[in-house]
């Protein structure tokens, strides 16, 4: 996941990387995102991978919705 | 060590330097080969951790630092995940993907701040089929 200046450096990334577009996210929802996905603490022993079904509940809470996001 | 022992050493440590356990630290290469097949960590060829998400234990062009940390994410998520995880402010030094002009990004009392756009190239289904290039 990169960073860039506008949407226009995206379609010229694409293009030399021959990839379609992907998603675009403003920085507050990416924000949103890592909080969500990296906030608990991974040396919590009871910490463990998200299911594929949280994953999505996640994902679907945050308004990441379509195909992008689906997992199977 | 249990393997969530290690994780949290993995952790740990990155936490505190910002930089990962070497295998010979760590000194438990089975360990490590299962957190790697359960996508916990990422290994290189060598055995060594190559990421500990959101930590990237190689440089960079999204490098974070903190009151206490200067650490590698391995993508602007997860640079905006190590400010997340260490739950403080933080300077994110970035650059654009596409013409490498330098960015930066703020977060500071739970806010972010800063210009530019976050691209996901590949389908979330999709993310560990080559997760270098994700």
């Amino acid at each position: 996941m990169l960073l860039f200046r506008d949407e226009e450096h995206i379609d010229r990334w694409c293009a030399q990387w021959h990839q379609p577009r992907g998603a675009i996210l403003s920085l507050e929802a990416g924000w949103r995102l890592a909080q969500a996905w990296h906030g608990p603490d991974r040396r919590d022993p009871e910490w463990r991978r998200r299911t594929v079904e949280e994953t999505e509940s996640l994902f679907a809470s945050l308004n990441l919705l379509g195909d992008f996001w689906r997992l199977r | 060590m249990t393997d969530a022992e290690i994780r949290a050493q993995i952790y740990d440590q990155f936490l505190h330097s910002g930089i990962a356990p070497s295998s010979l630290e760590i000194g438990d290469d089975e360990a490590l080969k299962r957190l790697a097949d359960g996508r916990v960590i990422v290994l290189d060829d060598a055995g060594e951790i190559l990421m500990a998400p959101p930590f990237s234990a190689v440089p960079t062009p999204f490098l974070v630092f903190t009151a206490n940390l200067r650490a590698f994410g391995n993508c602007i998520w997860d640079a905006l995940g190590i400010a997340a995880m260490t739950k403080s402010d933080a300077v994110i030094a970035a650059s654009c993907g596409d013409c490498g002009a330098s960015m930066h990004v703020d977060v500071a009392n739970g806010a972010v701040d800063g210009s530019g756009l976050i691209h996901f190239a590949i389908p979330a289904r999709l993310w560990w089929q080559n997760i270098v290039f994700t």
